[in-house]
């Protein structure tokens, strides 16, 4: 063996024992190197007779090519092996807690009141909104209350003086929205009503409905059947069953209550019925040509059925242990 | 009503068992709200709607039934109509308020012999919820109940001038209640005299001067139709409501008036209670008309939404006691039955056949007229977007109460809108502020230990003012402590809010309505912490206010840490927003960012030196930010030092290192002129 041959073999011993980059690269210095073993190599090339040197230029890059390869790859093991090893000491408790973000959180009532609207926009309907401290005659007159009448009893009312009150039915605003309403008219208004009740689980002298109506030509009790028996699909899911029972309530003839089969159960739900020929004279709508629905329900009431809450004080008592659960 | 099936069974013989009888009768619009057990067997408890004081009575639930049922409605047995007789010579009825009273009849019972009624009798009158008084008594109740007309008995020689006058009262006249109350009566309530004094309440209770008892030998018989809304005057100005008061106000049947009193004299002759005198004096100015509604069947159809019959249709009516006069083609002619005054038109008639009939046969349809466009209101849109805003900064939304109590955190300096009669403070007026609100769910939250929270609210408020109160949108938010979390490293724990936080939420609030950015001025707001709360300004109008509560504010509240507070006009925040989405186009070129550092004398408002700086600055600043506020050893006492950071770029080429040191040196020295800025070397 020259030295040549020697020389190679002694590298590839010293690049195969290498432990670290840092080692093979100082291997790779030893011998690659401008002062390494095989670069001196060339300046014995000067010694030799001429007609061995090209012979010797090519064994000597032959070399250093074989010496090259085996160090790249060494270079590429111990590489990955380092970079496995750094993984490894980063590694940390994957199981600690998170870091909380900071979630703020929107009410449940307004977060039914958001299904209910988006429920009703779907069926063509426009949110429509009206006053809190609303005037006696849309609350009571408009709606074909009698004068002074029994039908005032049922609902007591927060009065500020004669001819100002806390409504006591979203159903106020129909006065509103039909004074020279544009037909076919398809609204429905969100919103808290007041009235005075002795406060208990399914009672609050501040509650919230939702009144939807609409009037358009040949509009009949059927067509609000289906009406209910959509919108109640959507916002407790499935396939719901609907059913009338006759009630009063001044502004609708027919009057009813209607129900919902959900989850095998019937569930009273508010009132309904067809908006009263009165009404829509009193705004100058021909009663013959069009004819209209209306129904009304309780945003608490939804929320209640939807999740199993039982006592009707939780939503304006806001205690956070209750409001984060939703 | 309460009412003994065994009764209700006599007049609609169904053969139904309780439960089946309560769901028919609910099904049909008289509600069941529960059946009880008596020794009369079941007793249904019914909800009659205020409209339908036809209902109030045996028949009229019994006929109902067995139009539900589809079974014979069996009425009451005619009564003896002695006519002439004496009872004109022995009693003179004049009724003075014709307006008020259409219909009042009486007759004269001797021999009364005051006993106990029979057993029976007293069994259906316990059933119903009354108590046993005696023989007339009871009777006049049983009747009552079995026909709807409250009737009313006077001892006839306790009546001055045998006289029955139906008017007005006078001033100062008052009368003792059969309750032993007396009672001062307002002037023109409708009232029964004598020739001297009243003697009843018309409709509502008889007086004590005139009770029947153990001595009494002959009384005279009221059965009178008296105006709804005279008897619910009466009854409201003397708070005392009777089950006469209550059947008057709902309308009882002007035509059976002189039924029910035959009717109680044929019970009191039949029971040996007394002997009834020949004769009804009936005086009648009020004749009420007969009323004939038509009813087009094929509007039958197109309201209820199913095509019904003529003939079921007819048969319907019919069994609600309807009278169908002529039925011409499509058409019937309707007579309504004297005790139905709510039905006055088609659609009236409509629902009685559709009651009848039963919902359960109405298809589910679709509206299927022209298609409308839905959407939210502006109102909703606007809500939505402050929520969003306050939701995105970790805080929960909370429902206050509109109605409050007068607080000194609710006072906003504005007038409030006050409840007339409130029956508590709680319940007195419509809040002002939101505050208050947010404050008792703070102070209720610290109290179970929870003392850290960040909420807000949107809803309205109200204000009285010159020419009409204002309801108006607004956004109040609240904040106590840091936010609480459950993080274990220090680095995610947020720090405690403090006024800053609030301005904060009050820039991102303006920043996401698109106004220009609030300027913060200091407020002179009572509830508020004078040297740590400012006014929100946008466009130089005032819409609201942020800052620390006042410490006295923060202690009624038992609060450990500082408090911090926003309030602000959602309408006026709309309203000082850009209607329209703008644009502004960003630059290709690169920007320069140069910081300056001036020292500046601690009591002048950062606002100022701002404002100085974007006054001294050219079109090409991009944008002024407030990096760093130091004041310390290093520095001078009563100063500080300002990190502003100026960002300079062009939208059409790339600026010079000239024009920035240009615009630098212009900036530097108007903060030394208009600031007493100075620099370090």
């Amino acid at each position: 063996m020259d030295d040549l041959a020697r020389l190679v073999a002694e590298a590839e011993a010293e690049v195969a024992g290498a432990a670290s980059t840092a080692q093979l690269a100082r291997a790779e210095a030893a011998y690659l190197g401008g002062k390494g073993a095989l670069q001196a190599q060339l300046k014995t090339i000067g010694s030799l007779p001429k007609e061995e040197r090209p012979g010797f230029g090519a064994r000597l890059n032959a070399a250093k090519a074989t010496v090259l390869a085996s160090i790249e790859a060494r270079r590429g093991d111990l590489a990955a092996a380092e970079a496995q090893g750094r993984l490894a000491a980063e590694s940390i408790d994957v199981t600690l807690p998170g870091a909380p973000p900071l979630l703020g959180r929107i009410h449940p009532l307004t977060r039914t009141i958001q299904q209910v609207k988006s429920v009703l926009i779907g069926l063509g309907f426009r949110i429509v909104d009206g006053p809190e401290l609303e005037d006696y005659a849309y609350n009571f007159a408009a709606l074909n209350y009698p004068e002074d009448h029994p039908a005032f009893d049922e609902q007591m009312t927060f009065y500020v003086d004669d001819t100002r009150l806390l409504r006591t039915q979203t159903t106020a605003l129909q006065g509103r929205t039909l004074q020279g309403a544009r037909l076919p008219l398809r609204c429905a208004t969100v919103g808290r009503c007041f009235r005075y009740e002795a406060v208990d689980a399914t009672h609050h002298h501040t509650f919230h409905q939702v009144d939807v109506f609409m009037v358009d030509e040949g509009v009949s009790m059927a067509d609000l059947k289906g009406a209910l028996k959509q919108f109640a699909g959507a916002m407790f899911g499935g396939d719901v069953q609907v059913r009338f029972r006759p009630d009063y309530f001044p502004f609708v003839e027919p009057g009813v209550d209607y129900s919902i089969y959900w989850q095998g159960r019937w569930l009273e739900l508010g009132g309904a019925g067809l908006i009263h020929p009165n009404i829509l004279e009193s705004h100058g709508i021909d009663s013959e040509r069009y004819s209209g629905f209306a129904f009304g329900l309780g945003i608490e009431r939804i929320h209640m059925i939807q999740n199993g809450v039982t006592d009707l004080r939780w939503y304006l008592a806001n205690d956070l242990r209750f409001l984060r659960q939703f | 009503m309460r009412l003994s099936l065994e009764w209700l069974e006599q007049h609609a013989p169904t053969g139904m068992a309780a439960d089946e009888a309560a769901t028919t009768l609910t099904m049909a619009g008289l509600e069941v709200e529960e059946t009880e057990e008596s020794d009369l067997g079941p007793v249904l408890n019914i909800k009659v709607t205020p409209n339908r004081g036809d209902c109030l009575s045996v028949i009229g639930l019994a006929r109902e039934m067995a139009a539900a049922a589809r079974k014979p409605f069996i009425d009451v047995a005619a009564a003896a109509t002695p006519d002439g007789g004496e009872a004109g010579d022995l009693v003179q009825v004049t009724i003075e308020a014709p307006d008020l009273c259409p219909r009042y009849a009486a007759r004269v019972v001797r021999n009364v012999t005051i006993g106990a009624s029979p057993e029976w009798m007293r069994r259906r009158l316990v059933a119903a919820g009354m108590r046993p008084i005696n023989s007339v008594v009871d009777i006049t109740n049983y009747v009552m109940l079995e026909l709807g007309q409250p009737l009313h008995a006077f001892d006839l020689p306790l009546l001055r001038g045998a006289a029955i006058r139906v008017r007005r009262s006078k001033p100062g006249e008052a009368i003792t209640t059969l309750d032993g109350a007396e009672r001062p009566l307002a002037e023109g309530l409708l009232i029964i005299a004598d020739d001297e004094r009243p003697v009843a309440v018309a409709g509502v209770m008889g007086g004590a001067d005139t009770e029947i008892g153990p001595r009494t030998t002959t009384i005279l018989l009221e059965s009178a139709h008296f105006d709804r809304k005279a008897v619910r005057r009466s009854s409201k100005a003397l708070g005392l409501q009777t089950e006469a008061s209550y059947r008057f106000e709902r309308i009882v049947d002007p035509a059976g008036v002189v039924r029910a009193l035959n009717r109680a004299c044929d019970l009191i002759a039949d029971l040996g209670a007394g002997t009834p005198v020949d004769g009804v004096v009936d005086v009648y100015p009020g004749a009420v008309p007969v009323r004939t509604v038509t009813l087009r069947l094929a509007r039958v159809s197109q309201m209820l939404g199913f095509d019904l019959s003529a003939d079921e249709v007819q048969k319907s009516l019919q069994a609600l006691g309807f009278d169908v006069t002529e039925c011409e083609g499509e058409a019937l002619a309707v007579q309504t039955p004297s005790w139905r005054p709510d039905v006055v038109r088609e659609i009236d008639l409509i629902e009685e056949v559709g009651r009848v009939v039963g919902y359960g046969r109405m298809p589910e349809k679709l509206p299927s007229g022209a298609t409308t466009q839905g959407g939210d209101s502006d109102l909703g849109r606007q809500m939505t977007l402050a929520r969003e805003v306050l939701v995105g900064a970790g805080l929960t939304e909370v429902v206050g109460h509109s109605l409050v109590a007068a607080t000194p955190l609710d006072d906003d300096g504005g007038e409030r809108v006050a409840i007339r009669t409130a029956l508590s403070s709680e319940l007195s007026g419509l809040r002002r502020s939101l505050l208050p609100g947010l404050a008792d769910v703070l102070a209720r939250s610290v109290r179970r230990g929870q003392p850290q929270v960040a909420l807000f609210e949107v809803a309205r408020v109200f204000h009285e003012a010159p020419g009409g109160h204002t309801e108006t949108l607004s956004v109040g938010a609240l904040l106590h402590g840091a936010p609480s979390t459950d993080a274990w490293r220090a680095a995610d724990r947020p720090a405690p809010a403090d006024y800053y936080t609030v301005a904060g939420l009050a820039q991102a609030l303006c920043a996401a309505f698109k106004t220009e950015p609030p300027v913060m001025r200091r407020a002179s707001d009572a509830r508020f912490h004078p040297g740590r709360s400012a006014e929100i300004v946008v466009g130089g109008e005032v819409i609201g206010v942020a800052g620390e509560l006042h410490p006295a504010v923060a202690a009624d509240l038992d609060l450990r840490e500082r408090a911090v507070a926003l309030e602000l006009s959602l309408a006026d925040l709309v309203a000082a927003g850009r209607r329209t989405m703008g644009f502004v186009e960003p630059s290709a070129f690169p920007g320069v960012t140069r910081d300056l550092a001036p020292r500046i004398a601690s009591d002048t408002p950062h606002e100022a030196v701002r404002q100085a700086a974007l006054d001294a600055a050219p079109e090409t600043l991009e944008g002024l930010a407030l990096t760093d506020v130091y004041s310390g050893p290093n520095l001078p006492a009563g100063a500080r030092s300002l990190t502003l950071s100026f960002t300079f770029r062009a939208l059409d080429r790339t600026l010079t290192d000239d024009e920035v040191e240009t615009a630098m040196a212009a900036i530097r020295a108007a903060l030394e002129r208009e600031c007493g800025a100075t620099f370090v070397a």
